[in-house]
């Protein structure tokens, strides 16, 4: 019998701001509550969204009052944040904090804290970052510093895993990928059967009405329209694969600062009547447009996993991606068509997707219950789950990290320490600190001294037995699970 | 490129040596990086560096949980030969998401981790001849404020005339202008120099390409645009400097920029109407572009008429056989008559402002103000456009990009168009600093001298050393020589002794000069070459792909 754990998740990014990462945390917490796990979620407070709230399931979360810097990441104050996390770390019996997106400076101070104060932690990266420009040298260097002294981190890819790895300066082996997923269910094709239960095997939706050579192909793009989201080929792009395919449209929902070049290339190539562009959509009506749609587009320059294709996916479309980041991971060939990030070759891949629907080559109708079957967030859960376990100990460290513990003499490293955890002592956590670099060592040694002389004088100040336990929400039975995730 | 020196020869493997082991994280650890290395199961990721050590495998992977971590030595073997048993009955570990991998989510692969990483992919090695042919153009720059410099504290100290610098320096100035007048007229209506053959082979080359693929748009005309524009860029990106920073004397000629910019969408109708482009707005954004070029230099717009000269040839050369337009010769001589029009206007107004500039200071310390002239001449020195335009046209040296932006590891595009006003403020820095230096000036006459000898100095003489630099490298480093010289002999008389033989003092500048310029120009090439052994770029993957875009050129430009 696996234990369960108390989990906070922090992170700046949580509802009511729509985003991947937030609808990420809300599923994996539900789904692990759903698995006999207590959750609770830290994050600001945005407008009109302060103090504790709960949400489905008996999700708590705490929208913690902070100074919002910049796109709702709230400003980097190393310390400030420490009296109130502990207060709730301790009113709510957490034993592990997991911390969510690079850019939230809440979810690294979390992970400082928590290791101060004796908790394991666990940080998932969702995107991806360069090494060359002065901005990502910088937060390369914030993120080694939180990740200096954290017990394990979770990647959606194996680009991202790979990128955070050579970021942080990780041990690649406690690093893990666990992929998004998506709500099979909220993603549907327009004329979906539910299978009956029994007969699971052989029912499969009909064969859609097959397409004439004549009939109109929808191409549907969704995605915010910035630089980084490879608007400016899809500017270059339509008109070409308008001109050459006759009885194709276009429908581009999103927003952003290069919408106006999207507009003035319909006005300038009259093709208003082509392209429709729906504007700023909620993330609730996305499959509505998806269904209308036969080919998804997705010219993004940089993806670290691309969950808006496997919702396509799973809604029947056909898949154009551009062969970037973690794309190339997430679906099987057959579902997709990659292209290079140039204009001639999306054109050319797009053509090649029209080509082979029209050929009824492509079986969409059966896309959505093999993505179900890819992807699920109770698999997540699982595999999280699975980190937990290693990170705790309930997993030996040889069947979580994979090689047998006596092998090195002293079976002591400063990643891990005995028994397959890392160590709590303060002067083990500087050693790892201390290796980041020659002055950011110090520097960072210095921040770790410090706040563990905050730890101190708050538990001289706020005790612990002062600090009242809130009960908890009935939680779940554990289900029966399958053997950890694998 | 050229093949590297032995020097860089050296640094490439130590390269691959020398700059990774920060990302041994334990590296403090009393274990060591060794001992940490010999663990044949733990991965570290400089293993995925070194692809040149064998695989090793990674036994012991136990993903049925069965918990045998506690085995004894002899058990130990067997529970690995086991696994690896196992393994091979396992599917091979695909870098997928989709699919059930039977490996643990942490698994790291040997062979495919990090297999797409790149290290140092467009690193252009450098040479050092090239480099320190490169850093001349830095030492031009330097001497010449340093000659400025020499030219005040004469003035100041009374022992030049002002009269006699600002007299040597108006004609040899009048004499620059004549040489590159004389360029320019020679360049543009033959068309037979290499520029024009590029510009018009590429020109030709986008037609093409514009009439493969794709209806009439505004990267059309934009693309037929660019070598115009490639052509006033290279005089934007200097001249513009000087009148705005004397704009406040130079207003009125503005005039002469509207006749200008009125002969410009001619010139650029006539080459558009083989085509029928119907973005009209378009051709218009990049005439006016043309327009700030020419309304920026007004005060010396012969550069603008190169491009009105060189569309000529290029759009006759569409319709039929080249003639040099009419519109060029005229323009030419409507130019040379408003750049001496303007010439005259700075300079009466110059002298009119001459008294208010003298006793623009007179309530600030004299402290105050060396202090204050010397940040603003290394704010000038510091951002000045070394580049000089040498990326937009094709500079008959091989090495046109200077050190100071190859050396820049930044991948962003930046056109020359982003550059210009960091060379402004070069150049409005250095104006600002002759004109607090001349404010301390005692007498009407030497604050006239000084500040337009500064003009001379900072608007004029880039101008002209930037195009003698792309017109013949003999004359850039005869030029160079010369400004070495000059400013070491300066700065040896000016040292020397008041009463002493002064050309004494400027001969021994001379040299000290001399050998000052070869040392930090070899040393500072040889310092940069050897630091490339720290250069350490990391691609993969997940950088953001660079799209490539046809239809637009920029993007693709370095």
């Amino acid at each position: 019998m696996a234990p369960t754990y108390n989990i906070a998740m922090v992170s700046d990014f949580f509802f009511p701001q729509p985003g991947g990462v937030e609808s990420h945390i809300y599923q994996l917490s539900s789904k692990l509550r759903d698995r006999g796990h207590k959750v609770i979620i830290i994050t600001h407070a945005y407008k009109g969204r302060t103090g504790v709230r709960y949400l489905t399931n008996g999700l708590k979360v705490y929208h913690v009052p902070f100074f919002v810097l910049y796109r709702s990441a709230s400003f980097p104050t190393v310390f400030s944040f420490f009296p109130i996390f502990r207060n709730i770390i301790l009113r709510e019996r957490i034993d592990i904090v997991h911390g969510h997106a690079s850019l939230s400076s809440l979810c690294h101070e979390a992970i400082l804290h928590a290791r101060t104060m004796g908790l394991r932690t666990v940080y998932t990266d969702h995107s991806l970052f360069g090494f060359a420009d002065a901005a990502s040298i910088f937060a390369n260097k914030l993120l080694k510093f939180s990740l200096s002294d954290v017990d394990h981190v979770i990647c959606v890819s194996h680009t991202c895993k790979e990128n955070t790895v050579l970021r942080a300066s990780l041990d690649p082996l406690m690093v893990s990928v666990i992929p998004n997923a998506v709500v099979a269910e909220n993603f549907r094709p327009l004329d979906y059967t539910e299978p009956s239960p029994r007969s699971f095997t052989p029912h499969h939706p009909p064969p859609a009405r097959p397409l004439g050579p004549h009939d109109m192909i929808t191409i549907v793009v969704i995605s915010r329209l910035f630089y980084n989201k490879g608007t400016d080929l899809l500017t270059a792009a339509i008109p070409r694969i308008l001109q050459n395919h006759p009885h194709t449209r276009f429908i581009i929902a999103g927003d952003g600062p290069k919408a106006i070049d999207l507009e003035q290339m319909i006005e300038r190539n009259v093709l208003q009547d082509r392209v429709e562009m729906l504007g700023p959509i909620r993330h609730e009506e996305v499959r509505d447009v998806m269904v209308r749609g036969h080919i998804y587009l997705h010219p993004s320059l940089t993806e670290a996993f691309g969950t808006v294709i496997v919702e396509a996916a799973s809604c029947g479309l056909y898949v154009v991606c551009t062969q970037v980041g973690g794309i190339p991971e997430v679906l099987p060939s057959h579902m997709t068509v990659f292209a290079k990030p140039e204009e001639d070759d999306l054109v050319t891949a797009t053509g090649k997707a029209i080509a082979a629907l029209r050929a009824n080559k492509v079986r969409t109708e059966l896309f959505h219950e093999q993505v179900k079957s890819m992807y699920s967030w109770t698999n997540v859960a699982m595999r999280a789950e699975r980190v937990y376990n290693g990170i705790s100990g309930a997993i030996s460290e040889a069947e979580f990290y994979g090689y047998d513990a006596a092998n090195g003499a002293g079976s002591w490293s400063a990643t891990r320490g005995r028994s397959g955890v890392q160590s709590f002592a303060l002067i083990d956590r500087l050693k790892r600190y201390y290796g980041c670099g020659t002055w950011a060592g110090k520097l960072f040694c210095l921040c770790v001294i410090v706040d563990y002389l905050i730890f101190l004088a708050l538990e001289l100040w706020f005790p612990r037995d002062r600090i009242d336990i809130c009960p908890d929400w009935p939680r779940k039975d554990r289900k029966v699970d399958g053997k950890d995730g694998g | 490129m050229a093949p590297p020196s032995g020097l860089h020869q050296s640094a490439i493997p130590a390269d691959f040596e020398a700059p990774f082991p920060p990302l041994v994280r334990s590296s403090t650890v009393p274990a060591g990086p060794k001992l940490h290395r010999s663990d044949p199961s733990h991965l570290s990721p400089e293993d995925a560096y070194a692809s040149f050590s064998p695989p090793r495998r990674l036994g012991g992977f136990d993903s049925g949980g069965n918990g045998s971590g506690t085995d004894s030595r002899p058990g130990r073997t067997r529970h690995k030969d086991t696994a690896r048993s196992r393994s091979r009955r396992r599917k091979r570990f695909q870098k997928l998401l989709w699919v059930k991998q039977s490996y643990p989510d942490n698994y790291t692969d040997q062979a495919t981790f990090l297999e797409n990483l790149q290290r140092n992919p467009r690193v252009r090695p450098y040479d050092f001849w090239p480099l320190v042919a490169d850093s001349t153009v830095i030492v031009q720059h330097v001497c010449s404020v340093i000659i400025f410099v020499v030219c005040f504290v004469g003035i100041f100290q009374e022992r030049v005339s002002p009269v006699s610098v600002v007299g040597w320096s108006s004609f040899a100035t009048f004499l620059g202008w004549l040489l590159w007048d004389w360029w320019v007229t020679k360049e543009s209506p033959g068309g037979s120099g290499d520029e024009d053959e590029d510009a018009r082979a590429r020109m030709i080359r986008d037609r093409r390409a514009s009439k493969e693929f794709r209806p009439p748009r505004r990267q059309d005309s934009s693309g037929l645009e660019q070598p115009v524009l490639n052509a006033s860029t290279v005089s934007i990106s200097s001249v513009s400097n000087f009148p705005s920073a004397a704009s406040s004397t130079s207003n009125l000629l503005q005039d002469h920029s509207h006749t200008q910019r009125s002969s410009h969408p001619l010139g650029s109708n006539t080459h558009n109407s083989g085509l029928l482009v119907p973005a009209h707005a378009h051709s218009r954004s990049a005439s006016s572009i043309n327009s700030i070029a020419s309304q920026a230099s007004a005060a010396n717009s012969p550069t603008t008429t190169t491009t009105t000269t060189r569309l000529g040839p290029d759009g006759a050369d569409h319709g039929g056989e080249p003639t040099p337009s009419p519109i060029a010769r005229n323009g030419r001589a409507y130019v040379r008559l408003s750049t001496i029009k303007s010439a005259i206007l700075i300079y009466f107004t110059l002298l009119g402002l001459s008294p208010i500039l003298k006793s623009l200071t007179r309530s600030t310390s004299s402290d105050s103000i060396w202090a204050m002239s010397f940040w603003l001449l290394a704010l000038n020195v510091f951002f000045f456009d070394y580049s000089g335009g040498g990326r937009a046209g094709s500079a008959p040296t091989t090495t046109s990009t200077t050190s100071t932006t190859s050396t820049t590891t930044t991948t962003g595009t930046h056109s020359s168009s982003k550059q210009m006003p960091v060379a402004s403020l070069s150049t409005n820095a250095a104006l600002m600093a002759s004109t607090v230096l001349a404010s301390r000036l005692p007498s009407t006459g030497q604050v006239f001298s000084l500040t337009l000898f500064s003009i001379e100095v900072f608007g004029l003489f880039p101008v002209f050393r930037q195009y003698a630099r792309r017109r013949s490298w003999r004359y850039h480093v005869v030029l160079t020589v010369l400004l070495v010289l000059g400013a070491g002999a300066g700065v040896g008389m000016i040292l020397g002794d008041e009463r002493g033989w002064p050309w004494k003092k400027g001969l021994l500048g001379m040299v000290v000069g001399c050998l000052i310029a070869a040392l930090a120009m070899g040393g500072c090439s040889w310092w940069l070459i050897g630091l490339q052994k720290y250069k350490n770029e990391i691609y993969g993957p997940w950088d953001p792909a660079r799209p490539i875009i046809i239809s637009r050129r920029h993007w693709d430009d370095d």
